[in-house]
């Protein structure tokens, strides 16, 4: 059983090399010359790609067109992969020129599918849908454009698909707004948060969904999320927190389309964790329930799997949106494409995204700034899972769980268990209630480079040289904690 | 697994609630309840829903497809089921039985099947009792033609492989106002669908001409018969009544004394050429020639011809489709047959020289001569069945025609056929003449046709097919004349200009994927001006519906072009297109400028060091704009980089980059004490404090430090000191203005901006 949430799409700012130590590596085999070879595609067919983490794959499109993902290629203009599994598709016929990593290890093969296989014609066939449904949204000022809700099973391609559908209308002039539900990967921020973002032109297709703003100028506009931590990998490991965020996301998100009439008419694309099995399939739904409520979703798109679409169909299709239209169930296949992502390749891929988060990519390298802090000078709040029972009643009776206060924070004072922990950054003040910095949306992410009991000090890694110590800092348990960021 | 259908959505309507929808569209047809799906009277949501759903169980339960041929059989009975319950042109059963189809597209071979088999059974039954029947025919023709445009291929296939005998058999056996509709249809199958950009028509040409040309030999043959037919009544009564156009005389004319393009028509083969507009300029060919002598001779080369090389009038008998003409027995018509002859024969006897009655009794002995002596295909025992049949109306009905003519003063050479929709009942003979019978039967295709019929002065009723739900523009009642529609149409860019005559027109392939050999759109070729671009998105699109099988089967190649081609050649940066138009020129400077610009400055920030930014709060992400390739649009002529205003609500210059300086960025506007508002600032690719200007050491708010020191009077003595100004601050100008209805939103965050 493949863990939830295992999908092809890493949600990670940049995917470039990351460790500072890994460049002397790629620098010292690059002595002998990378072997290029020439790739041409029919119409349709997909070049599918899997490059490890420290290893590098560069393609550049020769002639014809191609997509990642929704984002057409500049022609002969060489893009670098790392650390990704990912595919470039194409629709008219290309030719790619591709050269291999000095090292050599990366898979790759081209799938060869016609228009009658290929799901991508169903993908296309639902953007031009939806672009209809955008542009009468956009000749009646107070109608919003569609709002999309993608839920399947894991490894389904539904971050993938909804990505190649924002990218898509951003071809078109939409300024579509992407909202990320799925903890277990980020959307341009770290694992473990929930966000959206507005997204009005291309996406940097070396990355999964753009990349973070930095003081630098960056040759792709960044794209600016809106997150919240959740710190949790699954969203039923702390119910009532994540419909808190949730709640607090959509609140957020829609008072963006209210306010900008160029989003509002684009909509929203909703991604979401892969469905899980068994009994944790119940809550699942009710989760979808609450995402389709709260962001009044009036389209659902099942990906891959007939159990999820009889399951939505039965529970939401005819139903009406808050604002009375009516919900849409459409089932669509998966991409071929979509190649199973083992756990340990998943954590690398967390792994580099908190690398890169700060440090930067090979594109562009960051300083990020250390700075040792007294324990007595930061608020730490620690974000848990409930017990196991209390989970488990969490699953059904979350709602009127009020003498436990699960989605409450609690205060932890700075131990060893934080070392090599990522822990968010609350846009809050440390004077705020609890509950005020829960609610609160995250700046950042600073990295607990070292704990020193004795001496009652943090060495912390922050990704802009600021005073710690107005900000709360939430300590959850995901992303899980690693190695050693700083060796 | 999944169950049947959950019994509450079945139950759920009630017939109350479908027969107000179906009642609502003018059925005048009591609808039985349905046994199975209740197809057709389900409101089309519901429906729809229901069809998912039953497409999803049956999916679950057949997965192999061994099964899928039984699964094929049951969705082709509900199909057949659900069209017998439709009597009416009613829109929502139409379009309904329109989605069925799309959603069963994988059994489309079955449902059309079942379809092509309806309309052939159809008011066929009682054949002598049919006066009702033939009406019949035109609702599951609608739904072909409905299929056939909302949903396509392969729908379009399968039924033109029957295309031909389905609607000549349904021609022949309809009556006139219906063949006019039938007629109108054929014509829009010529044509692309409406608000489709598929140049393509409906139907392949090489389908829809031999309809075509049979329809032109039945006409020019029902017109020169019309024509023998009144000049010989003019013989009959007038005796020598001069023709059109000739001056009236008051000697009587012998037929020797015409004028030559008057000639006596009756025993020559001399085609109609005095229609001079050109219409049937072709019409000589047909080989209905003169009429009292010539039938049996054209039956027996019907008879001669009896297998033509063309196929697609006699196929191979597929399916059920021969089962369906078994009613059609030799010895029953020979029997009608030998009564309408007596029926005839006492016509005779009372007017002994009615030439009319002669050629039908002749024509009726040839008939029973060729079935006695020949073993007819069943195709031809229809149509000579629906030849006997309208003898037989005729003469049940004295012959309305043979007076009419008398109250014409000069009908004769009347250029375009005279619009038979008010006479109610024509006889087949005077409409097709015994030639235009042998031609169909024969069906010699041989003749080239260059002609297109003439639209009809005006089609008695909307003839388009109901469309889907979805499309708004064919929601609007349809105009009496189809050409009109199609010009309207075309002046609103949701049709491609007018096409060129049918037979001259590019055949595109039938295949998809051969149809459309896309080059590959180099950016140079981008410039190409054949890009096609007509309509809207809406109209290229409306025939997607939000259904798996709308979306899953079929490859929309004409849409492509608006992610690719028609968004202009690509940037060769960074990958993006822009159109070509001024306003992409623009955008495409801005771009470029933008580019240049971001180059400039990561070589210098480069040098500084960089880091990843905070992210903004939830307030000024709400106020936040993307701005794309506007800058340049906003504020043409400047070109100072670094007064970019591409945040339209910052006033120009009147931003800061945030502070790096920990404390500074930490500050608050002295004068309202309230913190900067931060914003990424696309054109500087960085962050900013909107409305912000740095006076010595502090940073303002510049509305505050303006407002504050307003033309530099300095301000008013009891605010000497801008420190201390008001606690609560009011909106300022140039300020975000969404504060108050955001502001439970903001945190509590105050002051400290880090």
């Amino acid at each position: 059983m493949a863990q939830p949430g295992d999908e092809l799409n890493m949600s990670i700012p940049g995917l470039g090399q990351l460790a500072p130590t890994a460049a002397p590596i790629a620098a010292a085999s690059s002595a002998t010359p990378a072997p290029t070879t020439t790739q041409t595609l029919e119409p349709y067919w997909e070049y599918r790609f899997e490059v490890p983490h420290g290893s590098s794959l560069t393609i550049k499109l020769v002639s014809g067109t191609a997509e990642k993902d929704g984002t057409e290629l500049a022609p002969n203009t060489p893009y670098t992969f790392s650390a990704t599994k990912s595919k470039i598709n194409t629709w008219h016929g290309c030719s790619l020129e591709i050269t291999a990593p000095p090292s050599g290890i990366y898979d790759a093969y081209t799938s060869e599918p016609t228009a009658d296989e290929t799901p991508m014609v169903s993908y296309l066939n639902l953007h031009f849908k939806l672009e209809s449904l955008r542009a009468a949204a956009a000749q009646k000022s107070a109608h919003m454009g569609p709002r999309v809700l993608v839920v399947g099973p894991p490894n389904a391609g539904k971050s993938s698909l909804v990505r190649t559908l924002a990218s898509w209308a951003t071809r078109m002039g939409r300024q579509p707004l992407v909202v990320n539900t799925d903890p277990r990967e980020g959307m341009l921020t770290l694992p473990g948060t929930l966000s959206a973002a507005v997204f009005a032109t291309l996406i940097d297709i070396t990355t999964d969904w753009g990349n973070l703003p930095s003081s630098g100028a960056s040759a792709i506009p960044v794209k600016l999320p809106l997150a919240y931590y959740y710190g949790l990998p699954q969203s039923d490991d702390n119910p009532k927190l994540f419909k808190r965020l949730l709640g607090r996301l959509a609140v957020a998100a829609t008072s963006r389309l209210a306010e900008d009439v160029d989003v509002k008419s684009a909509g929203m694309l909703i991604d979401t964790g892969g469905v899980p099995a068994g009994a944790r399939a119940v809550p699942y739904y009710e989760f979808v329930a609450h995402i389709v409520a709260e962001f009044s979703v009036n389209i659902i798109v099942v990906l891959g799997s007939e159990r999820v679409g009889s399951e939505i169909q039965k529970r939401f299709a005819g139903q009406t949106t808050s604002v009375g239209e009516t919900i849409t169930v459409v089932g669509l296949d998966k991409s071929g494409g979509v190649m199973d992502r083992d756990e340990a390749f998943m954590q690398s891929i967390r792994e580099s995204a908190i690398r890169e988060y700060f440090f930067g990519n090979t594109k562009m390298t960051l300083s990020p700034f250390t700075q040792q802090v007294d324990f007595a000078a930061v608020s730490i709040w620690r974000i848990d899972a409930p017990t196991k029972s209390s989970a488990d009643s969490g699953g059904i009776t979350y709602d009127e769980g009020e003498t436990h206060p699960a989605d409450m924070l609690e205060k932890a004072e700075p131990s060893m268990m934080m070392q090599n922990c990522v822990l968010a950054v609350a846009c809050a003040s440390v004077h705020d209630p609890p509950d005020t910095i829960r609610d609160a949306n995250i700046m950042g992410f600073v990295y607990v480079a070292d704990v020193d009991e004795k001496r009652h000090r943090l060495r912390i890694l922050a990704p802009v040289s600021a005073r710690l110590s107005d900000r709360p800092l939430l300590w959850g348990s995901w992303p899980e904690h690693m190695v050693n960021l700083l060796i | 697994m999944v169950g049947i259908l959950p019994s509450t959505s079945v139950t759920s309507f009630d017939s109350k609630q479908f027969s107000t929808s179906f009642l609502s569209t003018g059925g005048d047809v009591v609808v039985k309840p349905h046994k199975k799906l209740a197809f057709c009277r389900l409101p089309s949501v519901w429906f729809s829903e229901l069809i998912t759903l039953f497409t999803l169980d049956l999916r679950a339960r057949n997965n192999t497809t061994m099964s899928s041929y039984s699964e094929s059989e049951a969705v082709a009975k509900d199909f057949r089921e659900a069209l017998e319950d439709i009597q009416t042109i009613g829109r929502p059963e139409i379009s309904n039985l329109t989605i069925i189809a799309r959603e069963n597209i994988e059994h489309a071979l079955a449902i059309s099947g079942a379809l092509v088999d309806h309309i052939k059974k159809v008011g066929c039954k009682d054949f002598f009792a049919k006066l009702a029947a033939p009406h019949k025919k035109l609702p599951p023709l609608y739904v072909l033609d409905s299929i056939a445009k909302n949903v396509g291929t392969p729908y379009t296939l399968f039924f033109s492989r029957k295309l031909y005998q389905t609607y000549m058999d349904a021609y022949a056996m309809v009556d006139m106002a219906t063949r006019r509709k039938l007629e109108e249809m054929l014509k829009t199958w010529k044509e692309p669908v409406p608000g489709s950009i598929d140049t393509r028509p409906v139907f392949a040409p090489d389908v829809v001409r031999p309809i075509e040309n049979a329809l032109i030999k039945v006409r020019t043959t029902a017109l020169q018969q019309d024509q023998e037919r009144l000049r010989s009544q003019q013989q009959l009564y007038g005796r020598g009544r001069p023709a059109q156009g000739v001056p009236y005389r008051e000697t009587a004319t012998p037929p020797g004394a015409r004028p030559p393009s008057q000639a006596h028509p009756y025993h020559t083969q001399q085609p109609p050429m005095q229609h001079g507009n050109g219409l049937y300029s072709q019409a000589a060919q047909p080989p209905a020639v003169s009429y009292p002598s010539q039938p049996p001779n054209i039956i027996s080369t019907s008879r001669s011809t009896t297998q033509p090389p063309s196929s697609a009038f006699q196929p191979p008998h597929l399916g059920g489709y021969g089962l369906t003409q078994r009613g059609i027995s030799i010895d029953a018509l020979n029997d009608d047959i030998k009564r309408l002859t007596t029926a005839f024969q006492a016509q005779l006897a009372q007017s002994p020289h009615d030439l009319i009655i002669q050629t039908k009794l002749k024509a009726l002995v040839d008939l029973q001569t060729i079935l006695q002596t020949q073993n007819l295909p069943q195709e031809q025992l229809v149509l000579v069945k629906n030849q006997i049949a309208d003898l037989a109306v005729n003469i049940r009905a004295p012959p309305a025609q043979t007076s009419t003519p008398v109250s014409l003063p000069n009908p004769v050479a009347v250029a375009p056929p005279p619009a038979p929709a008010a006479v109610p009942k024509v006889s087949l003979d005077s409409l097709f003449g015994s030639g235009a019978l042998a031609a169909i039967m024969a069906r010699n295709s041989a003749t080239p046709q260059v002609l297109t019929p003439q639209p009809p002065p005006a089609a008695p009723a909307p003839i388009r097919s109901p469309p889907p739900q979805i499309d708004p523009h064919k929601a609007a009642p349809a105009p009496a004349d189809p050409m009109a529609l199609m010009n309207m149409l075309r002046r609103a860019g949701m049709l491609p200009p007018a096409t060129p005559a049918t037979s001259t027109a590019p055949v595109p392939s039938a295949t998809p994927s051969a149809a459309l050999p896309f080059p590959l759109p180099l950016p140079q070729m981008a410039k190409n001006s054949q890009i096609p671009l007509p309509g809207t998105i809406e109209s290229l699109t409306s025939d997607i519906m939000l259904k798996a099988s709308s979306l899953k089967h079929r490859f929309r190649p004409q849409l492509l072009p608006l992610l690719f081609e028609a968004q202009g050649p690509q940037c060769t940066q960074c990958g993006r297109r822009f159109p070509t138009t001024e306003e992409g020129k623009k955008r495409k400077t801005a771009h470029m400028d933008w580019h240049f610009r971001v180059n400039q400055r990561s070589n210098e920030t480069e040098k500084r060091g960089l880091h990843r930014s905070w992210l903004v709060d939830e307030m000024d992400w709400i106020n936040t704009r993307e701005t794309i390739d506007k800058d340049h649009i906003v504020q043409t002529g400047d070109t100072d980089p670094t007064s970019g205003n591409a945040v339209a609500k910052v006033p120009k210059t009147q931003y800061i980059p945030v502070p790096d300086d920990p404390v500074l960025a930490a500050s608050v506007c002295p004068i309202c004490q309230d913190k900067f508002e931060t914003r990424w600032l696309d054109d500087a690719q960085e962050f900013v404090w909107a409305d912000a200007i740095k006076v010595g050491d502090r940073v303002y708010h510049a509305s505050c430090h303006q407002e504050a020191f307003k033309d530099g009077g300095g301000p008013p003595p009891l605010y000497s000191a801008p420190m201390h100004a008001r606690s609560t601050p009011e909106p300022v100008l140039g300020k975000r203005k969404a504060e108050d209805e955001l502001v439970s939103l903001r945190g509590k965050l105050k002051a400290e901006a880090v």
